[in-house]
Formats: C-alpha cells, structure tokens, sequence
C-alpha cells in the first residue's frame, strides 16, 4: 500500500504532470504530421528524458506514443494519409467515412477506441506483469537465453514481406550489438582503434539514424510536398459514438485483445496488431461486404488493437527485459540508464517505481480524451504544417540529440552511417524492427550463452536440462518449424477442399 | 535487381565479418570464444545474401529475355536525399570554428531552400530554431555543445 502511495506521489506532482502535457502535445504533433512516426517521435525524445527522474522520463515516453499512435488517424481521415504506419490498416475505412462529411464522427470513435484500447492493455499490463514475473524469477541463464532467441525468432516470423530481409536485417542488429569489448575475454571487437567504440555501440544513435535520419532522407529523395487543403467537415467529435459503442463493443473487445497479445510478441507492435484486428474485424462481420466503402466497424477493431498493442509490448519489456516493439526496445535502454533495470526484480523491490509506471499509463490514456478532442477540433493545424520547414529543425535536433547522449561527435558518425545504411535497406523493403531487437537483445543473447557454457563446461544439451529452459527450447524450434509446418498443413487441406462438393 | 545486388553485398559482407572475428582471441577453458558469435553473424549474412541473390534470379531471367531493361533511377532525387548527410558531415567538421547554432542555423536554411521555401521565412525560422536548441541543450540541459565563433562574439 505504501508502494502504491508513494508510486501516486511521483506521479501526481507538478512537474510530472507538466511533462505528461507537455509530452501529449508533442506526441499528437508528431503522429499527426504524416511521415514522422511514433518512434521517430521517442527516440528524438530520449535525449531530453536522459537529464529528467526516472517518473516523468518514463510518462514522457508513454504519453508521447500513446498520442501519436492515436494521432496518425487524423492526417489518414482527411488526406489519407497515415499519420503513424499503425494507422495504415484502416486509413481507407476512414479517408471515405471523411468523404461522407463524416471525418469527427470517426475520429470520435478512433479516439474513443483508442483510450479503450490503451485502458485495456494497461489493466492486462497491471495484473499479468506482476504474475508473470513471480515466473520469472526462477530463470536462469539458459531460460534468458531462449527467450532472447524466441524474442529474435518471431521478430522475423511475424514480419510483414520478406523473411529472408527480415532475417538480415535482424543480423545488422545483432552485429552490432557485438561491437565493444567482448564480457568474457575483454578482446575488444569491430572498435577499429576508436576508444569511443569500447563500451560498444548506444542505441539512442542508432535509433535516431534508423527511425530520424532515414524518414527524412526519404523526405528529400521524394517529391511530393503539395497537399490540396482538405475540407474539414463541422460533424460532432463525440456525436455518434455512443451508438457506435454500444453496437461495436465486441469489436472493441476482440481488438484490445487482440492487440495486447500481438503487442506482447516481440518484433510486432502497433502496425502489425493494427492490421491483423482489421483482418480479423472484417473475417467476422456480419457486414462484410461493407468493408472497403467507408464502414465505421471496420476502424474499431484496428483502432482499439494498435493502442493497446503499445501496452502490450511492455509485459515482456518490464518482466523479462524482451521488448515487444521498437518504442520498448527504446524504453529498455532508457529504464537502464534510470537505474529501473527491468527483469522480474522490478516488481519485487518494492519501491513505488513500478506502480507509478501503471498510474502513468491510466493517466496518459485518460488525458488522450480531452487532449485528443482538441486536436480533432483543430486538425488543420497538423495536417497542413509544412514538412519542408519541419524535417531541417528535426533534423538539427537528430544531431545535438546523438551528440548529448555522451557528448561525443563519434555518435553523431554512427547516427550518420546507420541513417544512410537504414535508408537503403527500407528503400528495398527491409523491416527496421528485426536491427532494433538483435542490437537489444544481442548482448543478452550471447552473454547468458557464455554464461550458460561456462556453467555446464560447453556442454550443449544442458540447454535441455532444466523444465522451463526445455519447454522455452521446444518452443523456439517450433517458431522456426512453423513456415513448415504451416506449407505441410496447406498441402494437406488442399486436396481436401478440391473434393469438397460445390451447392451451387 | 536491387535484390541481387544487395544480396551479393551481404556475402561480401558474411565473409569480412568472418574473417575479422578469425582473429580474436580463444579462450582457454572453453572451446566458443568471444568469435562464435561474430562468425554465426557472418554466416548469416553470407546465407542471407546468397538467398536473397538466388531467389532473385527468376526476375531477372524474365527480365532478360525481353527486349531491355527498363532503368529508372531518379538520380537527382538521390542526391537530395543525400543533402542531410552532406550537412551532418558538414556539421561534423565545421561546428567546432562555427559553433553548433551557426552550424546548425546553415544547415536548417541551405535544406529550406532546397525545398522552395521563400527566403525570408527561411531565414527567420533558421535563425530561431537553431537558438532554441542551441539554448536548450546548452543551457537547461547542460551539454558542452561547441560555441565557435560565438564565444568570440560574447
């Protein structure tokens, strides 16, 4: 009790609260101009939330992420345009519900969704992490270390496009993680002379380059600023949504689910929950045909799903230090340099951390309402501010933002490199999420392998030896049978369908 | 074609990270030193590389039976997209005589400019914007950022 006390005291203080605001009005800013990401949105942050307390660092980071998850549907509504790529799923849905003179009425059931969403996400984040973590606790070196290789096998698996540029880009990852000197031996590795490089590589950099840099390189290599001034309809925000609740509450409920589980898998976040619910939304409607014409069903499902997908991905961060998303893997690094090292001693220290954690994520996905209505009512602002005066000052923060984290122009070199090698690989279609969890997970992946070896004298199979260690091994290999498996089933079910009797 | 290339660049790639890991040192009581994993790393790029190239060939045999290739790279859009990189390089080497709100004032006015911004706004946006980093970062959060010829100035 006195924990939880304490966790509402670091939370409901002045500063606290100002940073929540401050940090809504900048995640709605960025998700609602199309083109910069969540993401981009967390990781030009974290330079800014280095010099603040652990609290107010980490309600930064919620409320930005929530907001601009929320956000990415406003640009989609009116422009059709995603905002954020999490938006991407039903951005048609919306775009000619806007058409119909209908834009806040959508918006008002996105925002609605959404809050549900993260509301839901937060309560699953609330009651399994604590649980889970009791789990936890009993984990050794060669649990860690399946968990990190299942965390790294379905950040490929789960991908959308191609497995192979899933599974190299995740191999970047992982290279990198690898730079420094190496835990056990201290031979210095891939630091090519430079004493920068001995401590290895930080991600803020990396991150800055991969989701910053690269979005406006992209920005520069396209030609397409003009956007026509759209109409903005004078429909009610909050008009209809009562009806739509009321008839839609299911698909409110299968999406949070929904979302919370894929958001929970590592390597998928909001984007991929967004699509998947939207799938699922449309597979089980009664009104199928309607999907596609402007149907407001089909933004429930998807809209609920990529807002609490953003809670989701923080049960593996905070329990076992696995991140669910790109914005966890951010987060991780982040609750280390705060001293909360995530794992399951978290929970059991007993300090007000944590709790405060969860009331920052009631209060950020409680305020998105009011805040969320206002930018609804002022939409024209975001979506016409114009991208060729906004990307040189992001960029310009890209830099001092790399260069503050150790106050090293060698950051800024790796921000560079990383940008131009991220531009590249997305130009051809190479998932960014895979490099963020190899250079996340890599250094637990190879450190409680050596530990694990060290321990059993290279003995392989001690990876078996123990229960949960055996059954989290089955479960990887299962993960990398599945495209198997799953071609074998197909094969399988083919000829089945073919002798099925055709009624008409 | 990107593909192939691509994929070719990443056995390149597979077979230096082998060969710099080969030369790490082993450890004594163990046979997996600190160059398994750079050298796991390394095969997988260069397996990576080889799929990606090999599943690639199908495309370009069909490809190659028509009459030509159609090449369309937007040479000039590559090079804006470079512009940001240029002006980080440029940031790199300058802002020590510079000094970052200069530096970075050149930066933000010159990419304006390349996008068609009227040369008033630009400037005023440029100046402002890179005062307000400059004093946020210097001053509140405290980062020995480079003063350069501001320093003379003050």
């Amino acid at each position: 009790m006195d924990a939880l006390l304490q966790g509402l005291q670091l939370v409901f203080n002045g500063q606290t609260l100002l940073v929540i605001l401050a940090a809504a009005a900048f995640g709605i800013f960025v998700g609602a101009v199309p083109g910069l990401t969540a993401t981009m949105a967390v990781a030009l942050l974290v330079p800014i939330t280095f010099y603040m307390d652990p609290t107010p660092a980490i309600a930064a980071i919620v409320t930005t992420s929530a907001m601009a998850i929320f956000a990415g549907d406003i640009p989609g509504t009116y422009l059709n345009i995603p905002g954020t790529p999490a938006s991407a799923a039903y951005v048609g849905e919306s775009s000619l519900l806007a058409k119909k003179g209908r834009a806040r009425e959508t918006l008002g059931t996105n925002l609605v969704c959404s809050v549900f969403g993260g509301l839901f996400g937060t309560v699953i984040l609330v009651f399994v992490s604590p649980s889970l973590a009791e789990v936890a606790l009993k984990f050794s070196s060669y649990e860690y270390f399946w968990l990190a290789l299942l965390g790294l096998s379905s950040s490929i698996f789960i991908s959308i496009g191609s497995k192979t540029k899933a599974f190299l880009s995740l191999m970047i990852g992982l290279l990198l993680s690898t730079v420094g000197l190496d835990m056990m031996s201290g031979a210095p590795r891939f630091t090519f002379g430079i004493p920068d490089l001995m401590a290895g590589i930080n991600f803020i950099p990396v991150m800055i380059g991969m989701f910053a840099l690269n979005e406006i390189m992209s920005f520069y290599g396209s030609r397409n600023e003009v956007r026509n001034p759209p109409s903005l309809s004078k429909d009610k925000v909050f008009g209809q949504v009562p009806v739509h609740v009321k008839k839609y509450w299911r698909n409110m409920l299968r999406g949070s689910s929904l979302g919370t589980l894929i958001g929970a898998l590592p390597g998928a976040g909001a984007d991929i929950a967004a699509w998947i619910a939207y799938a699922v939304g449309k597979s089980r409607s009664k009104d199928r045909a309607a999907y596609g014409t402007g149907h407001i069903e089909g933004i429930v499902d998807a809209s609920s799903a990529n807002n609490s997908g953003i809670s989701g991905a923080w049960v593996p961060a905070l329990v076992f230090g696995i991140p669910g998303d790109s914005i966890t893997a951010i987060v991780i690094g982040v609750l280390y340099m705060k001293g909360m090292n995530p794992g399951p001693t978290i929970f059991m220290e007993g300090s007000g951390l944590v709790y405060s954690l969860f009331v920052v994520f009631f209060v950020a996905n409680l305020i998105m309402l009011p805040i969320g209505y206002l930018a609804i009512k002022s939409s024209k602002v975001f979506i016409l501010t114009p991208r060729k005066i906004l990307m040189p000052i992001i960029l310009c923060f890209c830099i001092v933002g790399a260069f503050s984290i150790n106050n090293s122009i060698t950051d800024v070199w790796i921000m560079l490199l990383v940008g131009i090698v991220a531009y590249i690989l997305a130009r051809c279609d190479f998932p960014m999420a895979p490099a963020i969890l190899g250079l996340v997970l890599g250094t637990t992946l190879e450190n409680s392998f050596m530990s694990s070896m060290l321990k059993s004298n290279g003995d392989l199979l001690s990876f078996f030896s123990r229960p949960i260690s055996a059954s989290l091994g089955a479960l990887v290999i299962l993960v990398w049978l599945s495209p198997l498996l799953v071609r074998l089933y197909q094969r399988y079910k083919a000829p089945h369908t073919n002798h099925t009797p055709r009624s008409s | 074609m990107k593909d192939v290339l691509l994929g070719l660049c990443f056995m390149v790639a597979g077979i230096v990270t082998i060969y710099v890991a080969r030369q790490y040192p082993t450890m004594p009581s163990l046979q997996y030193g600190p160059s398994l994993f750079p050298s796991l790393i390394g095969g997988g790029f260069f397996l990576g590389g080889l799929v990606l190239a090999v599943s690639q060939v199908p495309t370009l045999r069909q490809h190659a039976s028509e009459d030509r290739i159609a090449w369309s790279i937007d040479y000039q859009a590559i090079l804006v997209a470079l512009l940001p990189c240029v002006l980080i390089v440029f940031y790199i080497l300058a802002s020590d005589y510079l000094g970052t709100a200069i530096s970075l004032a050149t930066m933000m006015f010159v990419l304006m400019l390349v996008r068609r911004t009227p040369v008033v706004l630009a400037l005023g946006v440029s100046v402002v914007a890179s005062l307000i980093i400059y004093f946020i970062f210097s001053r509140y959060l405290l980062i020995p950022l480079p003063e350069g010829l501001l320093s003379v100035g003050g």
